[in-house]
C-alpha cells in the first residue's frame, strides 16, 4: 500500500472504553515520543473482509476516536486499529481486541426520582438511553438492548440508619409502613443478569416522609 | 440451562480463546448470514443444531496449555450436554421443528467450520460463543 518503512514505536493500549453504547478507541502514544505525533484510524466487523478508514480521525494528533456511529449494531463485533506517524517515519497498526458493545458497555445508573406520603415513600426509575448520534434520532431505552435488566434499590433511613435493599424488575417501588417526618435516602444501581453487566448505584435522592395528620 | 453460569464461564476465557484466532475476516456463526434474522419458528432447531455443532465439533478440538481456560472449557461443555439432552426431549415431541431456512443456515455455518482446519475452526467457533449467547439471551 504504498507505505513508509515503518520503524516509529506503536500505539500503545489500543482497546474501546464505552458507556451506554458510546464506543471511544483510546490508545497510548508511543513510547519516548512527545508531540508532533499524527494518527491514522480504521475499524472492520468482525467477520467481514475488509478495513474500513475513519476519514475523521486521520492525521489526528489526539490519542482517541469515536466510533459510536461505525459500531452502534450492536449484534456486530468489531475491530479497530491506529498507526502513528511522526518525522515520515510511521509504526505498525495496533489492534484492539475483539470488541462486543452488547457485553463490553458500561452502563450509568439509573435515573431516580421519589415522592413521599406520611408513611411511604415511591420511586421511579429511569434506564439510561442507549447511545444515539443526533437528539433527532430515535431514543431506545437500555431496559429494550437487555431484556434481562432489573434495579437494585437502596433505602436508608437517616434517623436510624437502617438500610433495606429491594431487587426489581419493573421501575416502580412504593415502600411502605415508613415513619412520617423522617427523612429517607434512595440509591439504586442497574443490574443486567446476563450478559452480566451492573451499574454504580447513583447518588443518594432523599426525601422527609409528611407529618403526621 | 443456566445461561449466567455458561456467560460467566465464557467470559473468564473470552480474551484467552479469541487470542488465539487471528482470522479476522471470517466468522462460523455471524457471517455471511446473522443468527439474528432466524424466525422465531426456527429458533429451536438452530438452537438444538448448534448445541449438537458445540459438543460434537467444537469442545473436544479446544485443548489448551493452560488447565484454568481447559476446566472452564469443560464445565461449558457440561452445560451444553445437559442443554442439548433437554431440547433432544423437546425434538422428540415434535416441539422444535427444522425449516428449510434453519437447514440452509446450519449448512452454511458448517461450511464455515469446514472451510479452516479443525483447530482453527474450533477454537474460532468457541472464541464466538458470546454471539450464541447474545441471540439466545435476545430471543427469550
Amino acid at each position: 500500500s504504498g507505505e513508509l518503512y515503518c520503524s516509529l514505536p506503536n500505539p500503545r493500549n489500543v482497546h474501546f472504553e464505552s458507556i451506554n453504547m458510546k464506543n471511544v478507541l483510546h490508545w497510548s502514544a508511543p513510547e519516548g515520543t512527545g508531540d508532533g505525533v499524527f494518527y491514522k484510524v480504521k475499524y472492520a466487523v468482525y467477520g467481514v473482509g475488509k478495513w474500513i478508514r475513519k476519514p475523521e480521525c486521520r492525521n489526528i494528533n489526539r490519542t482517541w476516536c469515536d466510533l459510536s456511529s461505525e459500531t452502534s449494531d450492536y449484534e456486530e463485533q468489531y475491530y479497530a486499529s491506529v498507526k502513528a506517524f511522526l518525522n515520515g517515519t510511521c509504526s505498525d497498526w495496533m489492534e484492539t481486541t475483539r470488541f462486543n458493545p452488547l457485553t463490553d458497555t458500561k452502563i450509568d445508573p439509573p435515573m431516580v426520582s421519589v415522592s413521599s406520603t406520611d408513611r411511604s415513600i415511591s420511586i421511579i426509575l429511569t434506564a439510561p438511553e442507549k447511545w444515539k448520534s443526533s437528539p433527532e434520532e430515535e431514543s431506545i431505552s437500555l431496559l429494550q438492548v437487555y431484556p434481562g435488566l432489573q434495579y437494585n434499590v437502596s433505602v436508608l433511613n437517616k434517623k436510624t440508619k437502617k438500610r433495606w435493599f429491594f431487587s426489581i424488575s419493573n421501575n416502580t417501588l412504593i415502600v411502605p409502613w415508613l415513619e412520617p417526618g423522617t427523612a429517607y435516602c434512595v440509591s439504586a444501581q442497574i443490574h443486567v443478569t446476563t450478559p452480566i453487566l451492573d451499574s454504580g448505584f447513583s447518588k443518594e435522592h432523599c426525601i422527609t416522609t409528611l407529618k403526621d395528620k | 440451562l443456566s445461561m449466567t453460569e455458561i456467560r460467566a464461564g465464557f467470559t473468564a476465557i473470552k480474551a484467552n480463546i479469541q487470542s488465539r484466532d487471528p482470522i479476522r475476516t471470517l466468522s462460523i456463526l455471524s457471517h455471511p448470514h446473522s443468527l439474528h434474522k432466524v424466525k422465531s419458528a426456527d429458533r429451536c432447531c438452530i438452537t438444538h443444531q448448534l448445541f449438537t455443532f458445540y459438543v460434537d465439533k467444537v469442545f473436544k478440538h479446544c485443548r489448551t496449555e493452560d488447565s484454568f481456560v481447559n476446566r472452564k472449557i469443560s464445565s461449558i461443555a457440561n452445560s451444553f450436554l445437559s442443554a442439548r439432552r433437554k431440547l433432544g426431549q423437546c425434538r422428540e415431541q415434535n416441539n422444535c421443528m427444522c425449516g428449510e431456512e434453519s437447514t440452509e443456515k446450519f449448512k452454511q455455518i458448517l461450511a464455515n467450520y469446514e472451510g479452516l482446519n479443525v483447530t482453527s475452526a474450533a477454537m474460532k467457533s468457541l472464541g464466538e460463543l458470546d454471539i450464541l449467547l447474545d441471540w439466545m439471551e435476545k430471543a427469550r
